[in-house]
């Protein structure tokens, strides 16, 4: 919900990401920027941005060297702190022209891991893609490869821990997906795209360098190595993945491979098993699969990694077929989870699983709606955090219904850790009605998980 | 010399083999049929009966099944040369060929005799068979023609039915197929066939045979010991031996067509052909090796290398040296008698089609055997090798060991996994083809059938089955050797092409199936007991004494089978890394899925078991949410046990045992995890009241909250009537009474 709510928000807004380790000498002020938003902004404007919320966290440092400021509400602008990663800042700037925006919780939203959005398939299908699961990740012989596998933008299947399939997911739904890959074409993914394409490349980012390369989400502890301090991997940038011929994805974002002047294999650092990973997608049709290869038991660099790829295309080229037209068959389109009459979002927080309303419906709420809504959600906030205060071992169970200005009801009912928002704009009679639609809902989409008695 | 080979071979399967260097073998002892003052030995082919005779007494021997200590029983009859002998198919009679141009016909019940004879002069009887064919009981293959009688038991004597004219130089027959091939032509190799079956007779268009010639002006000529038909599957082929092009062309015949199917090399002059449990066997005589042939799919690729035919059980083997000379007291009578170095493929065998060899200087009858295990041990195919047990029947239990072992096999060696789940694949379809034939039930059947039950009725169900498969599938098969004509197991994609053919050129057995029906029966019913009267009206699988009481009939594995005898005795020796096991369950699982076949609870259990053992909850909950381990009370209860290690997957099991319904265990378990508030409104809702209130009532105690308490007890006087005048009642109450008046002492 967070950065989906961020991205429209109002021109006053800004959402950055920096590493304060980088850019630290003249004239490389630009290396630190990994992420900012809006993206056309230009330059000068961005840094300063960055630049004063720097000065803000040093200046805080001073007296709280553990935990730096959170929020600095002043009077012509507040700023929302969150350090994901050491060194590395999402700040969230808001300097409202008009009036001031009301979210829930900023800090929060920041903090807020995203959800997975899973395919449902059938049974027939979830087997067929078991198998090919199992032929992905035995394909680098006996060491042990991880994948990961999408259709569309939903999650098919997953042998990375939650924390990695978050991560990489979400990767993967902004820059590897057919969507992602085809631009222009709007994304109807829960998390929405940046429509133009990033301003800040690195001139560096061609240059030479080692095929050792940096990780997307490990900031490393050791700095780049090799001899270049320019070299920046700006893993985020847009319109830099594209399909080869063998239906493998590449880009140049990791730079060049100085022996064969292919371009290097990312990598990316898994937090579970703290090993790094070749990061090699593969596409075919709206099937995305992702092969994760350990980095250590690949000997002879890019060559390796071809070898393994010639080789997950003898074993699993006839699977992949056979997994996408089964997925296809099943396949609901895009409003596939619309269910007609809800505005939904369904959150198993121990999954880390999220289902919604499609975008294009849910923008037919109306603004009354979406006020009771952000209300609705400040107040199952504050109780789950006060419920997480008192006894962190057990779930709580809790139903809040609001009543808005247009007589829609928003819902929220909460039972062993899976979370249903709901706003009903048409169930305009009782209570009664509406707690009936969501029972109704529970037991047809939900097995019953919400069905309170 | 094969040694090697097949020594290298085993391994790779990982069988103990036999340590033979054959995949085929004769057992002693022979059936000994020598009788004094012996004038020669016959075979009947309609009646399976061995017969040597004098000249004023004949000796029958029955040859299934084969019992090397049969007895024999004698007839008397006139005196005079015998050219061949044939049993009436209810062995009432006896046909004697005196010349060649008189039959004898002596009855046995009244020992009376009548003749027939040829009508003129010119003519010459080639040869004659008794036949089940509703015209007519009697036929007589003449070089002018057939004549085909009906025999009148009233006036004891044959009455002309129908004649067929045209020029024969020698004609091949075979009881089993019903066929009768009459050659014609300069080189014998234009031929006219008739099926004389129960549902009529049947003319085949007329086909001449392939031969190369050796050159430009000669013209062989074929011989009728170049020609057989042999019965596989069901499917009659006839094997045609070409000696310039050193080929065995093969023919399969349809009713409206003889197609040519191909042809296999030779490597020998002299060859003989034989059948055992489908397996047609090449014997190279003069190599003295035999190539095997399983010619159910279009392959005609040999099984194996040539390797000789092996003799078991003699004191001192031919070729082995290794065998062991304990036994070598035990037939020093036979050492004496019979050189053995010569006796393989020597010159005084004859084989007789399907899987016999007469020993004629010795008046020996030998049965041919498959070795199993050797054959699935010489190759490293194992997904072939599996359909090719799959397909035995003779030996159905040791096939279905033998496939059992070999999945096992795979699996510890850690095979890759398509390979392993190809040959699951085979398992798989051959068990569903089984379902779908009743084959595996009737095996079961017969084995609780063991002793007792009326074979009829036996017999009567199974030919229900047999019958509603006919009319699915178009295929069914006799077997030779007279186990049982239930269809072996074969995969789908086989069935499928078979209809494909018979629905394109209407194969001659799905259309005489009747013929096959009719020829089972009466095959049986003569060979069970010559007691039995009535041949046309006995049920076809009357034959079910023929086997061994409890033998199976199909060697198709169930998924129960499956779990117990592979994956669970596998997962036992298993060490390491289980994702493995769990990548050939899942793949298992596929191909059940396919074939609408359900699994045993207890695989979905032990996935679940090796998923957590691994620590891949995230995935066992993928299993789980997506159905791949199907619901069911083993598969929730073994989510809370492995739930132990991780609450994510104890609540997929809570969560399967309510959307299961199972309501009583579902409210223990919260009770047990102290959500009782949660357990009363569910027992509520669903009306449960087997769970005891004491339990309920102990955790809202435990809670220590007597407000909690007083909820629980005021529940249960409402829910259960009487509830107040039980202990536990008096029991809680006075808890809860105490807990008020401590709080009410503390507060003040």
């Amino acid at each position: 919900m967070g950065l989906a709510s961020a991205s429209t928000a109002t021109d006053g807004m800004q959402l950055c990401i920096f590493d304060l380790r980088r850019g630290q000498n003249e004239g490389q002020e630009l290396d630190k920027i990994l992420f900012f938003f809006p993206a056309d902004l230009p330059f000068s404007t961005q840094l300063s941005v960055i630049g004063l919320s720097e000065g803000l966290i040093t200046f805080t440092r001073i007296f709280s060297p553990e935990a730096a400021c959170e929020i600095i509400e002043a009077e012509r602008h507040s700023h929302v702190f969150y350090e994901a990663e050491t060194d590395i800042w999402m700040v969230m700037a808001d300097f409202p022209v008009g009036k001031k925006l009301q979210l829930p919780s900023f800090r929060d939203c920041l903090k807020e891991r995203g959800t997975v959005q899973m395919l449902t398939m059938g049974r027939e299908a979830a087997i067929e893609v078991q198998s090919l699961v199992s032929v992905l990740d035995s394909c680098a012989g006996n060491s042990s490869c991880y994948s990961m596998i999408l259709f569309h933008d939903l999650l098919v299947s997953t042998t990375l821990s939650p924390d990695d399939t978050i991560n990489l997911f979400t990767y993967a739904v902004l820059r590897l997906s057919p969507n992602a890959l085809s631009s222009g074409v709007n994304s109807w993914s829960y998390i929405r795209r940046g429509s133009t394409s990033s301003h800040f490349v690195s001139g560096s980012a061609l240059t030479h360098s080692g095929p050792v390369s940096e990780q997307i989400y490990h900031s490393s502890d050791t700095s780049p190595v090799g001899n270049n301090i320019n070299r920046v991997t700006r893993a985020l940038q847009h319109g830099k993945w594209y399909k080869g011929k063998d239906g493998f994805l590449v880009t140049d974002i990791w730079g060049v491979d100085v022996g064969s002047l292919v371009c290097a294999t990312p990598t990316v650092w898994l937090q579970q098993t703290e090993e790094a990973m070749y990061l090699c997608p593969y596409q075919f049709k709206s099937l995305t699969l992702i092969l994760l290869i350990p980095v250590s038991s690949i000997l002879n660099g890019e060559q390796g990694v071809a070898l393994v790829k010639q080789q997950l295309l003898e074993n699993a080229s006839l699977k992949i077929l056979k997994v996408e037209e089964k997925l296809s068959k099943g396949w609901g389109g895009e409003n596939a989870y619309h269910v007609s009459g809800y505005r939904y979002l369904l959150v198993d927080g121990d999954r880390n699983i999220s289902r919604a309303s499609p975008p294009g419906k849910v923008t037919t709420l109306a603004k009354e709606s979406l006020l009771a809504l952000s209300k609705l959600r400040d107040e199952v906030d504050l109780e789950k955090s006060r419920a997480k205060r008192d006894n962190a071992g057990c779930e709580k169970d809790l139903e809040v219904s609001i009543r808005a200005k247009n007589n829609a009801w928003a819902i929220a009912r909460i039972t062993g850790g899976k979370e249903l928002y709901m706003v009903l704009e048409k169930a305009s009679e009782t209570l009664l009605y509406a707690s009936d639609a969501v029972e109704k809902f529970s037991n047809r989409y939900c097995n019953g998980a919400f069905s309170l008695d | 010399m094969s040694g090697k080979a097949s020594s290298s071979s085993q391994p790779s399967i990982g069988l103990s083999g036999s340590g033979a260097l054959s995949h085929i073998y004769i057992q002693y002892p022979p059936l000994r049929c020598s009788i004094p003052e012996s004038r020669g030995l016959h075979y009947d082919d309609g009646t399976k009966l061995l017969i040597p005779s004098t000249s004023n007494q004949i000796f029958s021997w029955k040859t299934v099944p084969f019992n090397p200590l049969a007895t024999s029983t004698s007839d008397s009859i006139p005196e005079g040369p015998i050219l061949s002998i044939r049993f009436s198919l209810d062995t009432k009679l006896i046909a004697i060929q005196r010349s060649s141009s008189e039959i004898q016909f002596w009855i046995r019940e009244t020992s009376e005799a009548f003749s027939h004879r040829c009508r003129s002069d010119s003519e010459n009887i080639l040869g004659f068979f008794w036949t089940d064919c509703p015209l007519c009981d009697f036929v007589v293959v003449k070089n002018s023609g057939l004549d085909l009688f009906a025999y009148d038991s009233v006036a004891k004597s044959l009455d002309l039915v129908e004649m067929r004219k045209l020029n024969v130089c020698w004609y091949v027959y075979t009881h089993e197929s019903r066929l009768v091939l009459l050659a014609s032509g300069m080189q014998c190799r234009t031929f006219t066939g008739f099926q004389l079956s129960s549902a009529g007779i049947v003319r085949l268009p007329k086909f001449d045979m392939a031969m190369a010639k050796p050159e430009a002006n000669s013209k062989p000529v074929l011989a009728a010991e170049d020609v057989y038909i042999v019965t596989v599957y069901g499917r009659i082929y006839c094997l045609q031996v070409d000696r310039v092009a050193m080929l065995l062309h093969s023919y399969r015949f349809y009713r409206d067509a003889v197609v040519q199917q191909g042809s296999l090399p030779i490597y020998s002059r002299k060859i003989a052909v034989s059948v055992v449990d489908n397996v047609l066997l090449v014997h190279q005589i003069d190599a003295k090796v035999v190539i095997l042939y399983d010619i159910f799919a279009d392959s005609r690729a040999p099984i194996s290398a040539p390797l000789p035919l092996q003799s078991r059980g003699f004191p001192r083997s031919y070729s082995s040296s290794s065998r062991s000379s304990g036994k070598d007291g035990e037939c020093s009578e036979v050492n004496n008698k019979i050189d053995h170095e010569g006796i393989i493929y020597g010159d005084n065998w004859t084989f007789i089609v399907p899987d016999l060899i007469c020993d004629v200087s010795n008046n020996f009858l030998w049965k041919i055997h498959l070795d199993l295990e050797a054959i699935a041990a010489s190759s490293s195919e194992t997904p072939s090798v599996l359909e090719f047990l799959q397909r035995r029947k003779l030996e159905a239990i040791k096939a279905k060991q033998l496939c059992l072992g070999i999945a096992r096999t795979v699996i510890l060696e850690r095979r890759p996994v398509s390979m392993v789940s190809k040959a699951i694949d085979v398992l798989v379809s051959s068990y569903s083809l089984s379902l779908k034939t009743g084959s595996y039930f009737k095996g079961i059947k017969t084995e609780s059938t063991s002793s007792g039950v009326a074979k009829t009725s036996v017999a009567r169900s199974s030919t229900d089955v047999s019958t509603s498969r006919i009319d699915g599938t178009s295929i069914r098969h006799e077997s030779t050797a007279g186990v049982d004509s239930e269809y072996p197991s074969r995969a789908s994609t086989f069935s499928a092409s078979e209809s494909e053919e018979n629905a394109s050129s209407a194969p001659l057995r799905t259309d005489s199936r009747d013929l096959q029906l009719g020829g089972g029966k009466v095959d049986r019913v003569n060979l069970t007991g010559a007691h039995s009267s009535g041949p046309t009206d006995n049920p076809v699988f009357v034959n079910i004494s023929e086997q061994q009481d409890s033998e199976l009939t199909s060697p198709a594995i169930s998924p129960d089978e499956m779990y117990k005898f592979v994956f669970a005795a596998v997962e036992e020796e298993m060490v390491g890394d289980p994702s493995y096991l769990v990548s050939i369950i899942v793949e298992f699982l596929c191909s059940t899925n396919m074939e609408k076949i359900k699994v045993h609870p207890n695989l979905y259990v032990l996935a679940i078991q090796l998923l957590a053992r691994n620590e891949r909850y995230a995935e066992l909950e993928s299993f789980v949410t997506n159905k791949i381990l199907e619901p069911s009370k083993e598969v929730a209860l073994q989510l809370l046990e492995s739930g132990r290690q991780n609450i994510q997957t104890r609540k997929l099991g809570l969560e399967m045992l309510r959307q299961l319904s199972l309501h009583h265990d579902y409210v223990s378990l919260l009770v047990q995890d102290g959500r009782y508030n949660e357990a009363l409104r569910y027992a509520r809702k669903y009306q449960v009241t087997t769970v005891r209130p004491a339990l309920f009532l102990q955790a809202a105690c435990s809670s220590n909250n007597s407000q909690h308490l007083a909820a629980v007890l005021r529940f249960f006087s409402d829910f259960i009537p009487d509830f107040r005048t039980t202990s536990d009642f008096t029991t809680y109450y006075g808890i809860l009474n105490e807990m008020n008046t401590s709080v009410a002492a503390t507060s003040f």
